[in-house]
């Protein structure tokens, strides 16, 4: 077993790639994810986010590249660095004959670490002591997500890898969660969070990468992502103006004599602020893209 | 550590299926001792084994001379297709489920995102395996013990059927340990079941035909049942190869299962 890198970043894959047979799952991806950051893992079905997290765990091995875990390479560093990780798969299935509690006693066996953060968990994720005695096969698919993401993170894991960690949880159980997500920051451990919910991603990640047809196709803050991308721009006028005058700034998405709606990029506001005051202006309005735009722009 | 964690989650998943066997084997075994011991029923039985054709008799694995004895009867049981079944529902389900099973139902990640290696998921399995088979064999031979104790036969021993029990255990360990093989192939419990399953059948029916048919009869070593038979220990005791060849495929079949596991995708 190779010694762990404490330098390293928790998380560091390199020219990662993965093939179902004649299916690319993953191709040359390359990441670092620091130590005590919310990373979000952004993409579409099939593009790659479970695979990738099931590489990093070495329940898959890639077929080129390398993945370093907590400053070890995942396919020779043996399992005990694994006590250190919660997981929580996208495609969620427990026994459905043990009950919750059984569930989560095995779960922390097999982590070899105390589960001293269960208790405090299920009073704010609300799953009682009755819910976690009756069978799993009772339960609805919310209460199994919650019973997914308990058993991830009970055992106060240093990084976490959640793999669409907010399905099928109603608003109040995902509020809960986020706080939960910011706890773990706080502490210092590391969340990898795969998901498409973009709102989610925007609301408690530092970086995000977006991922499509297993390549990654953008890397960053989630702020500088949104600055990177192109602003609505919306102008009405208390007169006839030619929106064509306009159009170089920018892409006219809404062109009427009174009302223009353009995507302007961040670089050229001030050059079409200046242009417009010299038009019988009577509003402007200038709106960031939400993340989830940004996103869209990438995939389209 | 964590093999001992899996041994009892394995338990808890197969206990509910032990018990049943366990009984029925118990109950079986005993009930041949009653059998044996009713001279009504013994000299119908052998009345009906003296008239059936030898086709019949190598079905049950038997030597007419020995068959017709209280001995004989007492043997049959643990020779029955009844017998066989209840120790090859454990050596298939416990495998199956172990390995191929989690997969399938989709909860291998759960374990194998833990530290836990795979050596430890396959002799997790093998414990709860023979734990199982240990069990059960006990409990067959307890149902001869206590059917002997509470109606002795003349002549016939319980403890004349311990080398055969442990034969019956030994021979379906190694049905088990090629059952963790197939397991760790397969994507699906059910697909392993199947396939366990026709192995376990298409063994029992080769060594069958090999024995009612003089021209395959080359081919009845290639057929675990081959060093399975019941009477010849009773009468003979053990056979070096009843040993030797189960515990060399089971130790193969096992070696093999840890390679092909520790180096497969899950």
């Amino acid at each position: 077993m190779k010694p762990a890198d404490l330098d390293a970043p928790p998380i560091r894959t390199r020219g990662l790639g993965k093939r179902y047979g004649p299916v690319v799952a993953l191709r040359d991806l390359s990441l670092d994810v620091a130590a005590g950051e919310v990373f979000g893992f952004l993409g579409p079905n099939g593009a790659g986010k479970t695979t990738t997290i099931r590489i990093l765990l070495g329940v898959i091995r890639a077929d080129s590249g390398e993945a370093r875990v907590l400053g070890r390479p995942v396919a020779s560093a043996g399992v005990a660095w694994r006590g250190e990780i919660g997981y929580l798969p996208g495609d969620l299935t427990f026994w459905p004959g043990l009950t919750g509690a059984e569930t989560l006693d095995f779960l922390a066996g097999l982590s070899g670490r105390p589960a001293g953060a269960r208790q405090r968990l299920l009073e704010r994720l609300g799953l009682p002591a009755s819910v976690l005695a009756r069978p799993v096969r009772t339960y609805s698919d919310g209460m199994k997500q919650k019973l997914g993401l308990v058993q991830a993170l009970q055992c106060e894991p240093s990084l976490a890898l959640l793999d669409e960690p907010t399905k099928g949880l109603d608003p109040l159980v995902q509020q809960a969660f986020y706080e939960i997500v910011l706890e773990l920051r706080r502490r210092g451990a590391t969340v990898f969070l795969s998901s498409h919910v973009l709102p989610e991603v925007e609301r408690v990640c530092d970086r995000v990468a977006m991922l499509r047809a297993g390549t990654v196709v953008s890397v960053g803050d989630v702020e500088a992502l949104r600055r990177a991308e192109r602003r609505r721009v919306i102008a009405d006028f208390d007169a006839d103006v030619d929106p064509a005058s306009l159009g170089h700034f920018g892409e006219l998405a809404v062109a009427s004599p009174r009302h223009v709606e353009m995507m302007v990029a961040q670089a050229a506001i001030p050059a079409l602020v200046a242009r417009l005051g010299l038009l019988p202006l009577a509003d402007l309005v200038v709106e960031r893209p939400s993340l989830e735009e940004a996103f869209l722009e990438h995939y389209r | 550590m964590s093999v001992g964690v899996l041994v009892r989650h394995h338990v808890r998943l197969h206990r509910a299926a032990l018990l049943p066997l366990a009984a029925g084997l118990a109950l079986f075994e005993w009930l041949m001792t009653f059998v044996a011991g009713e001279p009504a029923v013994s000299r119908f039985l052998s009345e009906a084994l003296r008239a059936a054709p030898p086709q019949f008799l190598a079905l049950l694995n038997q030597d007419l001379l020995v068959g017709v004895s209280a001995q004989g009867i007492v043997g049959v049981g643990y020779a029955h297709p009844f017998a066989l079944l209840m120790m090859a529902v454990w050596a298939v389900r416990v495998p199956s489920g172990a390995l191929a099973g989690e997969i399938g139902r989709g909860t291998m990640d759960l374990v194998a995102a833990r530290p836990v290696g795979r050596g430890a998921q396959v002799a997790a399995a093998l414990v709860v395996l023979l734990g199982g088979l240990l069990l059960l064999t006990i409990a067959a031979w307890l149902g001869t013990l206590v059917g002997l104790t509470m109606r002795p036969l003349a002549g016939v021993s319980a403890w004349r059927y311990l080398p055969v029990a442990a034969t019956l255990c030994l021979v379906f360990a190694c049905f088990g340990a090629i059952g963790i093989l197939v397991s760790s192939l397969a994507r699906e419990g059910g697909v392993a079941i199947a396939w366990l399953s026709g192995l376990l059948a298409g063994s029992y029916v080769l060594d069958y035909v090999a024995r009612v048919w003089p021209r395959l009869a080359a081919l009845r070593p290639a057929s675990l049942f081959r060093y399975y038979e019941p009477q010849r220990l009773v009468t003979a005791g053990f056979r070096g190869g009843d040993v030797v060849v189960p515990v060399a495929v089971g130790a193969a079949a096992l070696v093999l299962a840890l390679a092909v596991f520790a180096r497969r995708d899950l």
